[in-house]
């Protein structure tokens, strides 16, 4: 009896949560979508599909497309860079290795948008980098490296790399030793070894991280405001509009839909590659 | 655990010493970002011993959202522009201003009242103007520069900063082409949006905080922007030239209003009150250049540069979905 | 050799990559120009003004109110109910457990304004209640998560060996599960903690008026240019991060040789 009770207390709170701040604020959400709304921002509860058509118009899909890119090259530019790090750090001690994961995490602790701000002082036409590069002699002509797509992607990969390096690491810091010696003295060239044990042993850690990293990558709307002038709309600048400034709700809300159904899809396929949900938040 | 929850019990005492002080009451407030200095409201804070809540949007779409999506009475004095004041009227936000609350109402210039979207003041009084200029810096640009189709010239890539406004922006490519600002028709709002992809391709950012930035910083020489950044960049660098562009302008009036529901209704007075003192307008006005309504104090724009030719967004309706999509697809 | 050098230079580059723009904060926060274009002359007005300015502190103030009360509220609600979730079976268990998980994945504009809608839906007043609601709600499953990656077999074991001899279920939970499980709650607490301090989207959508907090104050004034003193400040934060984090790794170092001693 008195272990029911105490099953209530612990359980109560938790489910509260659940349905309470996650349950029916996505429950609404999804009402929302299939109501209409008046030229003046308000809704009326009249039920059409006709935001999620709208959905599927050629400007809309093209802002889809165009997001999406932009959070894959991101997600590509992440591996690139998490990769050489974790298998040059793998041949080193414990203790380089500790430190070095702490010194990935110390610019994550710091505003990330102040660090934005500083790739603009480095980035602009007369920033850091063009100053330096003409300083040198190495250009004549500042290159256009920010207030286009280009100032975008270094700036997602910048914020979200941590994303990726943290899972990457921890994946291939447990690749057992004895594996990739006795394959070397099997005579295994170190691009095989690569191929056939290190990508295998990490995927299911790549795919954590390229989740964490592409999903942000297309809704975080102060970076493409800020690093790309204000010219790529990405989804998160589509639906910021939808609910700031065209005073659509129901079309934002159907956006939003439509993005959580795309993360469901990603994470059942990162289940089926063998990944498990607790990776996902555990940074 | 205990170190961590004494390291916590430090910092929240650290940020409970930093905030100790007692006021007699509050106001919130909600104005656009870059519009008053810091130094105007804890002058009235101190002056007033009333708290300001003071929070930022930058666009009326975002105000109008912040607003209805916030309880009754969450606000009490906002600033709308024009035809965001006669939409707040239709909707009920707000109420109307009774002007014998206001002592220095008597400073307001009689051509700021009684505009088209609010024709008596009943709801809303001016509080500053602006309009939209070109501006060029004629060190780089030799070109006679006079109205926004000269911004097409293909030797301007990447050479223009645009206000960040879809209602704004594409009313001035209306304009460009000969008609209305706030033309609906289908068929010109095409001609619009390919005259636009055109100015696209010689933009370098669309910015409406702060375009001013992007003259100082050497990274464009021509620009289409508020009055206020444009004045703002000429102190910088005095060969930045400021045009009325012939087609016609944008003009933009923001009001103060007093929204239904406050709680505070006799601090949001004294508060209103207070921004449309003599000196205070003063202050205002020198750190942001903007067109005063107040008859005491000499504007940098002549006034009648600003009515002449000179044009309001107004309220369009359901179009408002085509001027979004228009927007969406041109960025 | 060469190929030592070579690894050296990835690892150099990489972190020169992640520090570059922290350097240039720091840099700029001696800077004696206002604007962040040039580097004029060394200063430490900056870091002077910082205590002047009003606007600033309260934003210092309130995100440090909400980080602190959100952590603390969502560590021990976490805490408890994945204790829960791993001891008890229920009715639609799976289907609670997968919703824990979706303020993880989901894009956080998603998250922002579906709480936005509710509060409005609900009539709540926006402000530090709402922020701080919103705060505990992203930070809950993330908590779970790691405090869930602490149980093991061993100690189910330890708790009925307790039982067993007699300890009730509060003794139990105090002396065998919370000391157990202690690392997954910190590294819970800390992640909840930084991500409530960097928040910019959701706050973004469920901030109201006198709940402006640091990444809000810092957006508004990003484009505008960012005064020195936001420098000043954030290099303040970010020494107390280090101190802090280092600290924590000295003390956590000697315990690991103490033990093994």
């Amino acid at each position: 009896m008195k272990n029911k009770v105490l099953k209530r207390i612990v359980l109560f709170p938790i489910i509260a949560y659940a349905l309470l701040l996650i349950l029916l604020p996505l429950v609404y959400i999804l009402f929302l979508s299939f109501c209409q709304n008046d030229s003046y921002g308000g809704m009326i509860y009249h039920f059409t599909l006709s935001n999620y058509l709208s959905i599927f118009d050629i400007t809309y899909i093209g802002i889809l497309l165009k997001s999406s890119l932009i959070g894959l090259v991101t997600t590509f530019l992440c591996i690139c860079i998490s990769y050489p790090f974790a298998l040059v750090l793998r041949e080193r001690s414990k203790n380089v290795q500790n430190l070095m994961t702490k010194l990935i995490m110390i610019p994550f602790l710091t505003n990330s948008l102040i660090r934005t701000y500083g790739w603009i002082v480095l980035l602009r036409k007369n920033g850091v980098i063009n100053s330096a590069l003409i300083g040198t002699g190495l250009i004549h002509e500042p290159l256009g490296l920010m207030y286009n797509n280009l100032g975008i992607i270094i700036g997602m990969t910048y914020t979200l790399l941590p994303f990726m390096m943290l899972p990457v690491c921890s994946a291939t810091f447990k690749i057992d030793n004895n594996l990739i010696e006795a394959a070397k003295d099997l005579g295994a060239k170190p691009l095989s070894i690569f191929k056939n044990i290190i990508i295998p042993e990490t995927l299911p850690g790549v795919f954590n991280g390229s989740l964490m990293v592409f999903m942000p990558a297309i809704g975080y709307f102060f970076i493409s405001d800020i690093l790309g002038g204000g010219k790529a709309m990405i989804i998160g600048n589509l639906i910021k509009n939808q609910f700031l400034t065209a005073r659509n709700w129901p079309f934002g809300a159907a956006i939003s839909m439509f993005l959580l159904i795309i993360t469901f899809l990603l994470i059942y396929i990162y289940r089926k590659l063998g990944g498990k949900l607790d990776d996902l938040g555990g940074m | 655990m205990k170190k961590i929850l004494i390291i916590l019990c430090f910092l929240l005492f650290i940020t409970g010493c930093t905030s100790n002080k007692h006021y007699n009451g509050v106001v919130n407030v909600l104005n656009w970002s870059s519009y008053i200095p810091d130094e105007v409201i804890s002058s009235f804070e101190k002056e007033y011993n009333i708290k300001v809540n003071y929070g930022t949007y930058s666009s009326n779409e975002e105000l109008l959202a912040k607003v209805t999506s916030s309880k009754e009475g969450t606000y009490d004095v906002v600033f709308p522009s024009d035809y965001m004041v006669e939409l707040m009227i239709e909707k009920g936000i707000i109420q109307p201003l009774d002007k014998t609350k206001l002592s220095n109402y008597h400073n307001i210039n009689p051509i700021f009242l009684n505009q088209e979207y609010d024709k008596n003041n009943n709801y809303s009084l001016p509080f500053l103007s602006t309009i939209v200029v070109i501006a060029y810096n004629k060190d780089n640009i030799k070109d006679n520069i006079e109205g926004y189709n000269d911004l097409l010239n293909e030797k301007y890539k990447n050479n223009i900063v645009v206000l960040d406004d879809q209602r704004i922006v594409i009313g001035l490519s209306l304009m460009a082409l000969g008609y209305d600002m706030n033309e609906t028709d289908i068929n010109k709002l095409q001609e619009a949006e390919n005259w636009l992809k055109n100015l696209k391709n010689n933009t370098k950012a669309y910015d409406s905080d702060s375009p001013k930035t992007f003259f100082i910083t050497d990274e464009v020489d021509l620009g289409i922007m508020w009055s206020a950044e444009a004045i703002l960049a000429q102190e910088k660098n005095n060969n930045i030239e400021i045009v009325y562009p012939k087609e016609g302008h944008a003009i933009s009036m923001d009001n103060y209003t007093i929204l239904k529901g406050t709680k505070n209704k006799d601090n949001a007075y004294l508060f209103i009150d207070y921004l449309m003192r003599d000196d205070v307008s003063q202050k205002i006005i020198d750190e942001y250049p903007y067109i005063s309504p107040n008859k005491n104090i000499s504007n940098s724009i002549d006034l009648n540069d600003i009515f002449n030719n000179g044009y309001y967004v107004k309220n369009i309706g359901e179009s408002i979905k085509n001027y979004d999509k228009l927007w969406a697809n041109i960025k | 050799m060469k190929h030592k050098t070579l690894k050296n230079l990835i690892i150099a580059l990489i972190l020169i990559f992640l520090y570059l723009p922290i350097i240039i904060l720091v840099l700029y926060s001696f800077n004696t120009s206002k604007m962040n274009v040039l580097f004029e002359g060394f200063t430490l007005d900056w870091y002077k003004n910082l205590f002047n300015n009003r606007t600033l502190l309260e934003a210092f103030t309130n995100t440090f109110i909400i980080a602190i009360t959100s952590t603390i509220t969502s560590t021990v609600l976490g805490t408890i109910g994945a204790i829960g979730l791993y001891k008890y079976n229920f009715k639609f268990k799976s289907f609670i457990n997968l919703l824990l998980y979706i303020p993880i994945v989901i894009p956080e504009i998603v998250l922002g304004i579906s709480l936005l809608s509710v509060y409005t839906l609900t009539k709540l007043e926006l402000g530090m209640f709402t922020l701080i609601l919103s705060h505990i709600s992203f930070s809950i499953p993330f908590v779970i998560v790691s405090v869930r990656s602490t149980f093991s077999k061993s100690l189910d074991t330890y708790e009925e060996a307790a039982k067993d001899l007699g300890a009730d279920d509060i003794k139990t939970f105090f002396k065998i599960t919370l000391p157990q499980i202690m690392p997954g709650v910190i590294s819970g607490a800390t992640l909840a903690f930084t991500l409530s301090l960097d928040d910019v989207v959701i706050s973004y959508f469920t901030a109201g008026p006198g709940s402006n907090t640091l990444p809000l104050q810092i957006y508004s004034m990003i484009k505008t240019g960012i005064s020195p003193d936001v420098n000043a400040l954030t290099t303040l934060m970010l020494l107390v991060t280090m101190i802090i984090l280092f600290s924590l790794t000295f003390i956590q170092g000697r315990k690991i040789v103490g033990e093994k001693k």
